[in-house]
């Protein structure tokens, strides 16, 4: 990997990070969509630099589609009845698990192999995604129907009456 | 300056704990949803790294292959749960 593209590594990395640090920290609807358009921004980078062409423009497509349902002004805001003692434990176990992450990473003996794929491969990587595993595909693109649909009629769907009138 | 197998993986648990901290932390439920998608790319780099480093034998675009169904997962989540969150104010 020449330095461009390793430059280009950790630029886009730094992008993803800054993005999931601004999601972690800011509040607002449109401030969150915008957080996570520049984490899919920088995903979209790594993927680039890493030689998966294709992968990244399917994920820059997600995360802008991501990006646009949560920048949304119109859904409801529900927050969770956890204690804030529950919410550090959790917090405190995010970070163990990244510790743990991170040693598994730097301790790891890991093979080197040359990669002889190309810059973009979007022609093997849908070769793979249609012959070789067609049922996994098939199986995602059943979950992304039933989840849409699922999304769209309970969007739709009346809140009852009471319910309505207590909020006003 | 290079990048090798263990930096990207350095890079992927970095946004996999990200990601478990917004799940953790945020108390509106929508707004720790967001966590998910952070996860999944972290998930994502680590399978696009290895396909890119380590794989020898075998198909070695199946990381990359996972990367995309991962996107599109992460898409699914969100969607379904801004969904079910439910529109605010009078219909």
């Amino acid at each position: 990997m020449d330095s461009l593209h390793a430059i280009g590594f950790y630029v886009s990395a730094a992008l993803a990070g800054l993005g999931g640090v601004l999601l972690a920290f800011l509040a607002g609807h449109l401030r969150r969509g915008t957080a996570l358009a520049i984490t899919g921004l920088g995903l979209a980078g790594i993927y680039t630099s890493l030689s998966a062409g294709f992968a990244a423009i399917v994920v820059l497509v997600c995360y802008a589609g991501c990006a646009l349902l949560v920048a949304r002004p119109d859904y409801r805001t529900v927050e969770q009845a956890t204690r804030t003692l529950w919410r550090q434990v959790g917090a405190v176990g995010a970070a163990v698990l990244l510790a743990a992450l991170a040693y598994a990473a730097f301790r790891g003996g890991f093979a080197h192999a040359t990669f002889y794929g190309g810059a973009f491969g979007a022609v093997s990587v849908g070769r793979l995604l249609f012959t070789h595993d067609t049922l996994a595909t098939e199986a995602v693109g059943g979950l992304v129907l039933v989840t849409l649909v699922g999304a769209a009629a309970a969007w739709r769907r009346e809140r009852p009456r009471e319910e309505r009138e207590g909020r006003r | 300056m290079t990048v090798t197998l263990v930096s990207v993986l350095f890079v992927a648990a970095g946004l996999v704990g990200l990601g478990a901290f917004i799940v953790a932390w945020k108390r509106e439920l929508t707004a720790s949803l967001t966590g998910l998608p952070v996860m999944f790319a972290g998930a994502g780099t680590a399978f696009v790294g290895v396909a890119r480093f380590g794989a020898a034998t075998g198909a070695p675009l199946l990381g990359q292959e996972m990367a995309v169904l991962l996107g599109v997962a992460a898409l699914s989540a969100v969607g379904l749960g801004i969904g079910l969150a439910g529109r605010e104010g009078s219909r």
